[in-house]
């Protein structure tokens, strides 16, 4: 007489599951197992797809962990493991690198030595250089000295700025007729090509003066 | 993707390292230290353990050590594969791994042997592995992936060194849909899935290390079997 209910899904799987596991599986499922053939067939196709899922993972894994891969974390276990309570170490990196140089030179006193000269070179080399800048280009000090007393050419330039506010008599005259030729002759020197233009477009004194 | 085993019973797993002594009662839901425990043989791993426990606790750390590494050769192929399913990374499987086998052993005091210590090892894992998924879906949202992972070349050398080209394409495709499949199912699902197919566990045993109900646990992989059918294409 055939059947006419059909176990569900959910019992099929926990009869694989039971099955595969070890655990003690229902007889009354089995008994309808072996006797009906949708079910079996059922079943078999669930333990068919169970069985690859497992299959293929398994294998999957197993590839990535070798036996190579499997020692080496074993090692790093207990590398990890034989490290556990023990007080945390300095790392001795820069104590090491030191006493490395310390040892490798003769004599301990030398790196101050090479202290020592590399701050004389230093003062040395600051020392030349102001002094090269007193002497050329001149300083602030001596600037400000100039500033205080004038030389004879800020002399006369103090004068030519003053000379709107001054009556104007011969002698202011002659200086400022001395002062231009001062500058007319600057302005001929090598070192002012660059304002040669603008000398052009300027009047001479001499001009004027023989205009006169 | 949230916690699975966390938000199964929030006082047993969370909150800690997970590695607390389980309650023995739990699998029958009576909860408390006044509740029965399991009288059966220790198995090989649980002895191995309660000595280490004792050195441990007298202090002979060396014989400890020594004993420890046996336990590790038992149960490293098993959490190998448990860690590498779950991540999907062979580095991250590994470092998951080792960081099981150093926290066993630094709370070894706490292991009780009411229970196998399989089942408290692989709690221990499964929630480190746990937590590294979150990271990683934290990291993620910030890192465009794309390079060839070794879930890939796992795949790839799974089918066989000598197998053709061809073969080793279809098995990578294979592991891919099986592994995404896995990936798409519910996080308790997939917890008790990887337990037990890929962890050899019983629904008893699952009961136990995620706090679930069996039947539940049951019902989860009932239903975790059949989406993955579905999803699969394999008609139920």
């Amino acid at each position: 007489m055939p059947r006419t209910r059909h176990l569900q899904e959910e019992r099929l799987f926990d009869f694989y599951m039971a099955e595969r596991t070890g655990e003690p599986t229902s007889p009354p499922v089995a008994e309808h197992l072996a006797d009906c053939e949708p079910c079996g067939r059922r079943y078999a196709e669930l333990a068919a797809f169970m069985d690859m899922l497992r299959r293929e993972g398994d294998a999957e894994a197993d590839a990535v962990f070798g036996a190579d891969r499997l020692h080496a974390q074993q090692q790093q276990i207990a590398r990890r493991v034989a490290l556990l309570g023990r007080p945390a170490r300095i790392i001795s990196f820069p104590g090491r690198m030191v006493r490395r140089t310390i040892n490798a030179s003769t004599s301990r006193t030398a790196p101050r030595w090479i202290a020592a000269a590399a701050a004389a070179g230093l003062f040395i080399g600051v020392a030349l250089g102001a002094s090269y800048q007193f002497g050329v280009g001149g300083s602030p000090l001596r600037g400000g000295r100039a500033f205080l007393v004038p030389d004879a050419a800020s002399a006369r330039a103090s004068r030519v700025t003053a000379m709107p506010a001054r009556s104007g008599g011969p002698a202011d005259v002659g200086a400022d007729d001395d002062f231009l030729w001062d500058l007319e002759i600057a302005l001929d020197r090598p070192r002012t090509r660059e304002l040669r233009a603008f000398e052009e477009l300027t009047p001479h004194v001499r001009e004027i003066v023989d205009r006169r | 993707m949230n916690g699975d085993l966390r938000t199964a019973r929030e006082g047993e797993v969370a909150g800690d390292v997970g590695v607390g002594p389980l309650d023995p009662a739990s699998a029958v839901v009576q909860p408390g230290p006044s509740a029965r425990r399991a009288v059966a043989p220790l198995s090989e791993d649980s002895r191995l353990a309660v000595e280490i426990r004792s050195l441990v606790n007298r202090g002979d750390m060396d014989e400890a050590r020594e004993r420890f590494s046996g336990l590790v050769e038992m149960h490293q192929r098993r959490a190998s594969r448990i860690a590498y399913q779950y991540l999907r990374d062979a580095a991250d499987a590994d470092e998951a791994v080792q960081d099981a086998f150093v926290k066993v052993f630094s709370h070894i005091s706490a292991y009780r042997e009411a229970w196998p210590f399989e089942v408290w090892f692989t709690r221990i894992l499964i929630n480190g592995c746990l937590d590294r998924r979150k990271a990683r879906s934290r990291r993620d949202r910030w890192i465009v992936g794309g390079e060839i992972t070794s879930a890939d070349e796992a795949a790839a050398s799974a089918a066989g060194p000598a197998s053709d080209p061809e073969h080793r394409l279809l098995a990578r495709e294979r592991c891919a849909r099986i592994a995404a499949a896995i990936d798409r199912l519910d996080g308790r699902q997939r917890t008790v899935f990887m337990l037990c197919h890929y962890g050899d566990c019983t629904a008893r045993e699952v009961s136990v290390m995620t706090g679930l109900n069996e039947s539940t646990v049951r019902v989860h992989l009932f239903r975790a079997a059949r989406k993955l059918r579905h999803l699969l294409g394999v008609k139920p």
